[in-house]
């Protein structure tokens, strides 16, 4: 009992096992006798090719457990491809620098304003005694609004003074990475708000922004040049490539954005009252509203933390093929829920977790690989995913077992029209013992 | 214990006689004592949890036999193994003599009993016609569902029942009570001669419980065998004939209902004396912590904008419980939910806490000024019941137990733990889920997630729906000992002698307007019936 306790609770493990153990096995073998599945070039060229869906995955995770979808995630990280070659390769004011430094000083800005504030607020907090029983602790209007306020704007200067510095040259690998996810966030917001504020439905919502964001993109680009080339050394920075290198020898520079978005948002999850908040709302958002939750907020935090990893997901996919377009994430959202949801996740929202998206995408990134080992045509690695999705799903939600009880069970009666129309007599309401008699003497 | 003892035989015999009632044109003498179901000696065990030991029952055609019992006493353990719900269990069912042995509900339903379980099983979309034949409707060729005669039937149906619906309106359309009373006809179009109902007046106001009496009566006088239960006690003793209390899964009384008092049924059912008694009014000279005035509250309706609530005023000061009365719609839970800034619409009024006038226009901000609102559906809106004791219990606290964002968990099982205890909560841990607890349990777990807040002002929309009489009691407890301890308590509640009970001061609300604040010796069950009833406030001095 114990040990399928055990067993269920770990299925999603098991899965990646066997899958790992498949590969193993089916392997074919280099002439020297080495299997090539378990080299470590193979392995680590998997995580390398994971890393986009899986960082897109990780956001979506967040949106998903909030009970909502982000379709978008797909185009704006084609939009943030587009961005991001344009800066690295083109100089002076084009639609892309256009965009880019307001919006990336606006975030910045933003951003330090809200971190002073947080900052204040923990400090403020203190190792009260009473501290559970505080609610929320109104700082001054020093620390409560003008500090921040003025933090935000110096940082917010800053940011564009440096990042229209680069303009006039072409923009470095640091400026591209702060640039391209802080546009890329913009975008997530502007999807937040019209769920929050326009009482969207987010699969309405987030469906124009992916419509929209391809047309952006494609306007950005110029019709012409529907794909911009990044050829580091030549027409960009030669330092872009550390994008596409490996970290010590050991993991690809993409994969440690995965893992470090895994880690980082497993842990805001698991141990932040933000991350409580998204399964407080996932599991039942009228009771969450009423428990005091600011919904919007949450709301709005969770679609820019999709967009902002989507935009990263961006950069990397511009080291990784050397290129930007704006199709460049096309079907990536429909692999992102895949991911998710093979990882448990429930699309009702508020049950799940990132451990499950992330062996969701490495059982993904595995099976293309090891049927791309096997020469195996790529319609069939469609086929295949199709029919994991459907497998896996089948067996997390559980449902699995209760349609074998039900085969194994006695098979429900057939449907009945006993009670038809004429069959039913409604009782005689008014009908009293006299005129019963009645009725037997007229009979 | 036991009055029947010495009928049953002739009544057997009698049925036997009589034989299979099929049709409706012999039960025309409302009380012909003949037994039409017969339960004996019926056990059920759920994972080794007994649920019923050694139960018998007997129905007899046209009597309203009320199953009573506390929450998890097992009746409707039993009701779901007459109407063949579960179906493995020990003991012998026999129908109008013979035994039975029924596979599933549609087994069942051709013997002729039907059951109404209290989440309606009707589909909103379709009209009310189409769900009484759903599943069951008349074709032409075998092929186009047959809509004329669908409504035909059904509103011939409605109509012999003496219930005045449309048969053409949507479900969603129709009130909870009018939904309930579909529910009854699509059971009856089912041919049932015995009908289960399950809490069917648990969400109905009071008009339409008398609608629903009607209906069963007639019923009942028209020789349908009538399995009821409810919470209320009043209702029971004013329709049932016969009344059988179960007290953990076991029989503890079978009894017409004349000679028993509701304290001799709430004796057996809750196995000692329950005495419900008022508290002395605690004088609190204090100024008011809570204080509203000329609070109005417009919606957007279809037609426009319709005011819910107009021009109501009242303070509470601490220690003290105001009762809010009035029926179903006159705006109680809607001026609960103006003060909590959560009602939507438009507000207007002003309302101070602590003598400081406050904006409220979210949960949020209620919080903040220490404002709790206990919401009526605890299941909807007041609870995660997925979730543990320790999330729900945690998370209106969830920010105040952190520390830069980070959570407290130790403080939050803290705060999980301190709640079970001092509410009493019956459970195995802080880490049970919400949703295998009682539903007294599930209240006090969703009163607990408010008390760790630290509130000064309580509001409670109705603290005991669906709770059972124990439970009630210890609430009741709670929340004295509350106003003992200095909160500002609001309750709303449709029961009267719970208002009665609960409230030193009762404020009365009639379609929308405030029609009186009665104290003390003041607020009887007449005078607050006067104030509430439309078209008597004119008369009424506020």
């Amino acid at each position: 009992m114990i040990v399928l306790r055990l067993l269920s609770r770990t299925k999603l493990y098991w899965g990646l096992a066997i899958i790992c153990l498949i590969g193993a096995l089916a392997s074919p073998h280099t002439s020297s006798g080495r299997n090539i599945f378990l080299s470590f070039n193979n392995l680590t060229d998997v995580l390398r090719q994971v890393s986009i869906t899986g960082l897109v995955a990780t956001g979506m995770t967040l949106v998903i457990l909030l009970g909502g979808i982000d379709l978008s995630v797909g185009s704006v990280m084609g939009f943030s491809t587009i961005i991001c070659a344009m800066l690295l390769t083109q100089p002076g004011w084009t639609p892309a620098s256009i965009v880019a430094v307001p919006v990336a000083a606006i975030a910045a800005g933003l951003g330090v304003g809200f971190l002073a504030r947080f900052i204040f607020h923990g400090l403020a907090r203190g190792r009260d005694v009473d501290a559970g029983r505080r609610n929320e602790v109104v700082l001054g209007p020093w620390r409560g609004l003008r500090i921040p306020v003025l933090l935000g704007l110096v940082c917010g200067a800053l940011v564009a003074v440096a990042t229209a510095s680069q303009v006039s040259t072409k923009f470095g690998v640091l400026a591209v990475l702060l640039v391209t996810p802080c546009v890329a966030m913009a975008l997530g917001a502007i999807n937040g708000t019209l769920i929050v504020a326009g009482r969207l439905q987010p699969f309405i919502a987030t469906l124009a922004m992916m419509v929209s964001a391809l047309g952006l993109g494609r306007l950005t680009a110029g019709q012409d040049n529907a794909v911009i080339a990044v050829y580091t050394g030549t027409n960009a920075t030669q330092a872009f490539d550390v994008l596409r290198s490996m970290v010590w020898g050991i993991l690809p520079m993409p994969s440690v954005f995965f893992l470090a978005a895994i880690l980082i948002f497993g842990a805001v999850l698991r141990f932040t009252t933000f991350g409580r908040y998204i399964y407080a709302i996932g599991g039942n958002p009228e009771a969450a509203k009423l428990s005091g939750i600011k919904v919007a907020q949450v709301q709005l935090a969770a679609y820019m933390i999709s967009g902002l990893l989507a935009g990263l997901a961006g950069v990397l996919f511009v080291a990784q093929y050397r290129q930007g377009k704006p199709d460049a994430g096309s079907g990536l959202e429909l692999d992102a829920i895949a991911a998710v949801v093979i990882g448990g996740t429930s699309l009702m929202g508020g049950r799940g977790g990132l451990a499950g998206t992330f062996v969701g995408v490495l059982i993904f990134g595995l099976l293309s690989d090891i049927l791309q080992l096997q020469n195996i045509d790529s319609n069939v690695q469609l086929l295949m995913k199709g029919l994991i999705i459907v497998g896996t799903v089948l067996v997390q939600e559980q449902n699995l077992g209760q349609l074998l009880t039900r085969w194994r069970g006695q098979a429900p009666p057939p449907p009945t029209r006993t009670g038809s129309v004429e069959a039913y007599r409604p009782p005689q309401v008014n009908v009293t013992s006299k005129t019963r008699e009645d009725i037997h003497e007229a009979s | 214990m036991t009055t029947h003892g010495v009928s049953i035989q002739d009544e057997m015999a009698s049925s036997v006689q009589s034989g299979r009632r099929s049709s409706g044109d012999d039960g025309q003498t409302s009380h012909n004592h003949a037994v039409v179901l017969e339960a004996k000696g019926i056990s059920k065990t759920f994972a080794g949890v007994t649920a019923l030991r050694d139960v018998d029952f007997d129905l007899r055609s046209g009597e309203v036999h009320a199953l009573m019992g506390e929450n998890g006493a097992g009746k409707s353990t039993l009701m779901k193994i007459l109407a063949g719900v579960h179906v493995d269990y020990e003991g012998e069912i026999r129908i109008n003599g013979a035994p039975v042995s029924f596979s599933g509900v549609r087994d069942a339903e051709r013997a002729g009993v039907a059951i109404i379980h209290q989440e309606l099983n009707l589909v909103p979309e379709l009209t009310a016609a189409e769900n009484i034949f759903l599943g069951r409707e008349p074709l032409i060729l075998g092929t186009i569902v047959d809509h004329r005669r669908i409504v035909k039937a059904a509103s011939a149906l409605l109509k012999r029942l003496g219930i005045e619906i449309d048969a053409q309106r949507r479900i969603a359309e129709l009130r909870i009570g009018e939904q309930q009373l579909v529910e009854i006809a699509k059971a009856l179009s089912l041919d049932a001669r015995i009908l289960i109902m399950d809490e069917p007046t648990s969400a109905l106001s009071s008009a339409e419980c008398d609608t629903l009496f009607k209906v069963v009566r007639q019923l009942a006088q028209a020789g349908v065998a009538i399995i009821y239960t409810s919470h209320r006690l009043d209702e029971v003793l004013a329709l049932a004939n016969r009344v059988t209390v179960l007290r953990d899964g076991q029989r503890v009384l079978t009894a017409p209902i004349e000679g028993l008092s509701q304290g001799a049924i709430i004796s057996a059912m809750v196995g000692r004396e329950v005495t419900l008694s008022r508290r002395d009014s605690v004088a609190s000279s204090s100024a008011s912590v809570l204080s509203v005035r000329n609070l109005t509250l417009d919606k957007v309706s279809s037609r426009g904008w319709r005011r819910v609530l107009q021009g109501v005023s009242f303070d509470v000061r601490p220690g003290e419980i105001l009762g809010i009365g009035g029926l179903l719609g006159s705006g109680r839970t809607e001026i609960l939910e103006s003060i909590f800034g959560v009602a939507r619409g438009w507000r207007d009024g002003d309302i101070a806490v602590d003598g400081e006038p406050v904006s409220i226009n979210s949960a949020a901000d209620a919080c903040r000024l220490r404002v709790a609102l206990v919401t009526e559906d605890r299941k909807a809106l007041g609870l995660h019941v997925a979730s543990t004791i320790r999330d729900n219990v945690a998370l209106p606290s969830v920010a105040a137990a952190s520390r830069f964002g980070v959570r407290g968990f130790v403080r939050e099982a803290e705060l999980a733990t301190e709640m079970v205890e001092k509410l009493a909560v019956r459970c195995y841990g802080i880490d049970q889920i919400v949703a295998t607890l009682s539903g007294g349990n599930q209240q006090k777990v969703a009163i607990g997630k408010w008390l760790a807040t630290g509130p000064r002002v309580l509001l409670l929309d109705e603290p005991t729906r669906g709770i059972d009489v124990g439970a009630k009691q210890e609430i009741y407890q709670l929340i004295f000992g509350l106003a003992a301890e200095g909160l500002a308590i609001v309750v709303v509640t449709s029961e009267m002698p719970e208002l009665l009970l609960l409230s030193d001061r009762v404020l009365v609300m009639c379609e929308g307007r405030q029609t009186g604040v009665l104290s003390g010796a003041e607020a009887t069950q007449e005078a607050i019936m006067r104030l509430a009833a439309p078209g008597m406030s004119e008369r009424a001095a506020p």
